[in-house]
Parts: C-alpha cells; sequence; structure tokens
C-alpha cells in the first residue's frame, strides 16, 4: 500500500473519532477487513506501543503505518494523527461559542457513546486473538483495574505485563 | 508577564506532551498550568474556550488543544510548531517500540513477554471504551448512553457496518434525541 492512501485511510480513521482509541475501529475495518494489510496481533501491538510511548495516546497510528508501510508509513501515521488538529483553528474562528449549543453538544455526545460501543466491538476480535489463556486474561483484567484505579502511568503496566507473560513462559518450560 | 517567543512556546508544547504521562487530561491541566496560572500568556475564558472545542475537534484532543492554544497566542507558525512538538518525539519512540517488537517476536522469550502486553493493551482498550462511557452514566442519562454505546457496538460487529455510518447515525440520533439534564 502506498504512504499516500495510507495516509488518507489513517486520516479517515483520525478525522471521524474524537480521542485516542476511539480511531481503532475504522482502522480495523480497513487495514485489518478490507485491505488486509495489517493483522489484529499487529493492530493488537501498536495499541500496546502507542500507549507505552509518553504523549497522545492517538499516536499508535503512527505504529500501525510502521507495520503497514515502514518509515514512509510511519510518517504517514503521523501525519495523519496531526492533521485534524488544526480543525480547531476553523473552529476557534468561525464556531466560537456555539459549541455549547444544545443539539451540536448532544450530536457529539451521542458520537462519543458510539465510539465507545464501536471499541467494544473492535476489542472483541483482538481480544480473541490475544486471550488465549488463563494467564493473558488475568493480565488483561489486571491491566484493566489497575489503570482503572490507580494514577501510575501506562509504561507500568506494559512492563508488569511483559514480566508477567516471560514469567509465565518459564513457569510452563520448568 | 515573561515575553513568549515561538521557540518558548514549542519548547513548553515539546516538554509537557511528550512528558506527561495519562493522556489529554493530565496533559491540557499540565499546559494550563503553563499558559495560563504561571505565564498568564493566556486568558482562562480563553483557555476554557480552546478546552471545550479541543474536546469536539476530531482526532487527539491535546494535539487539537495545543494547536488551538499556540493559534491564540501565535497564529498560525504556532500552531503548526506546537503540534509538530507535540507529536514527533513521541512519534519516534513509538517507532522505535513498533520495530523493537518486529524484531523480538523471532525470540521465545520476547514473544512470551509480548503476549503479555498484547493482553495489558486488551485490557487499555477496554477500559478505554469504558473511559468513555462513565461520564454518561448519571442515573437519568444512564439508560440512553448504554441504549446508544450498545446499538453501536451490535451494528458494528453483528451488522459489519462501516464505523463511519455508525457515527453520523449516532449524531443524528444525538441531535434528535437528547440527555435529560443531569439532576
Amino acid at each position: 500500500m502506498n504512504a499516500l492512501l495510507l495516509y488518507l485511510l489513517l486520516l479517515k480513521a483520525t478525522g471521524t473519532s474524537f480521542s485516542g482509541l476511539t480511531s481503532l475501529p475504522v482502522v480495523r475495518h480497513d487495514l485489518v477487513e478490507h485491505y488486509h494489510v495489517l493483522t489484529d496481533r499487529q493492530l493488537n501491538a501498536a495499541v500496546a506501543a502507542g500507549r507505552t510511548a509518553p504523549g497522545p495516546n492517538g499516536l499508535y497510528v503512527v505504529s500501525v503505518g510502521y507495520f503497514v508501510g515502514g518509515a514512509p508509513g510511519a510518517f504517514a501515521g503521523c501525519l495523519a494523527a496531526m492533521t485534524p488538529a488544526f480543525i480547531i483553528v476553523v473552529l476557534l474562528r468561525y464556531l466560537g461559542r456555539r459549541a455549547e449549543q444544545p443539539g451540536l453538544k448532544s450530536a457529539i455526545q451521542s458520537v462519543t457513546l458510539a465510539a465507545a460501543g464501536l471499541v467494544i466491538s473492535a476489542t472483541i476480535p483482538l481480544a480473541r486473538n490475544a486471550l488465549t489463556g488463563p494467564l493473558p486474561i488475568a493480565i488483561a483484567v489486571a491491566s484493566f483495574l489497575f489503570l482503572a484505579f490507580t494514577r501510575y502511568a501506562t509504561v507500568w503496566v506494559i512492563l508488569g505485563a511483559a514480566l508477567a507473560g516471560l514469567a509465565g513462559s518459564y513457569a510452563s518450560i520448568s | 508577564m515573561s515575553p513568549l517567543s515561538l521557540r518558548r512556546l514549542s519548547l513548553i508544547c515539546l516538554r509537557v506532551s511528550n512528558l506527561t504521562f495519562g493522556g489529554g487530561d493530565p496533559t491540557m491541566a499540565a499546559l494550563q498550568s503553563e499558559l495560563v496560572t504561571r505565564h498568564g500568556w493566556l486568558p482562562p475564558e480563553k483557555y476554557g474556550l480552546v478546552y471545550a472545542l479541543a474536546r469536539i475537534t476530531p482526532g487527539t484532543n491535546i494535539l487539537a488543544f495545543c494547536a488551538g492554544a499556540a493559534w491564540e497566542l501565535k497564529s498560525w507558525p504556532g500552531a503548526i510548531l506546537a503540534v509538530l512538538a507535540a507529536t514527533v518525539p513521541s512519534a519516534v519512540v513509538v517507532v522505535l517500540l513498533t520495530a523493537g517488537y518486529e524484531s523480538l517476536q523471532h525470540n521465545v522469550r520476547a514473544r512470551a513477554a509480548i503476549a503479555g502486553t498484547l493482553a495489558a493493551a486488551v485490557g487499555m482498550m477496554a477500559l478505554s471504551a469504558w473511559q468513555l462511557l462513565r461520564p454518561h452514566l448519571h442515573r437519568r442519562r444512564a439508560l440512553r448512553a448504554l441504549f446508544l454505546a450498545a446499538v453501536s457496538a451490535m451494528l458494528s460487529y453483528r451488522f459489519r457496518m462501516s464505523p463511519i455510518v455508525v457515527l453520523g447515525l449516532a449524531a443524528l440520533a444525538g441531535f434528535f434525541w437528547r440527555a435529560p439534564e443531569q439532576a
């Protein structure tokens, strides 16, 4: 897949989402299901890479771009993450206080709720791929709870999960 | 009030965006403390407007916030430099982590560690859905919120409807079916 098409597909995903991982269903739909240039496992790894790095969570699309097209793909992903940010300038100029208009506010709120549903829908196939035994299931549940109820950075969860996976492999061999 | 240069604004966006873990809200809070409280470059009401608009701008909220705040302070050059400063260093780290993943996946031990991180990513995605839902689960709004999320999940998963169509339908539904005011 050429970098321009990849940029446009990733832009379609980032430009129709309203926070970090809400672009994931569109990415999965286009790159995993339609074009078959990305696997669920790679998408899952991209999410982990995006969340491990400091900075904006939405940068997992850079990792997606790298998986699909190497360095030019990563560049396309980076551009796709940045481009929608400039829409705010148009909003600041022309929308201003109308952001509080009830109809618009309600529509955006509903899009966010739909995004939650879409993230759940996208998580199911990724979970089938990654949660293949009691240990991965325990790691997924522990990660959810740890991040939901503590204020530690995501990077510690990723490190802990990697160590748990490693310990599990030693235990299963011995 | 100390003077604000393009360089200084970019450095603040670079430092705060790339060194703050925890997503958009902690990062925007850190930028608020720098731009509004500490230096007084951005009036609180402008911060509020940029914050609100960043929430409804497509894409990553924090990048939209950087673009908006920097545009208010230094016009287009400020907005472009701020977004680059907030994105590029973290993007390089993401690429390095991804390259590391690719080169390590043939090693048995590394594969076990990666399998652990993939399982953690599933937990994070479930949490992401929960965090999107949670603010809307107030008593009078909960039913509407759960209904919209569940129908969207079903349309996507069961009926394979394109996410763009699902989001468009949700926007339309939200425009006409508003949530009851919070009690």
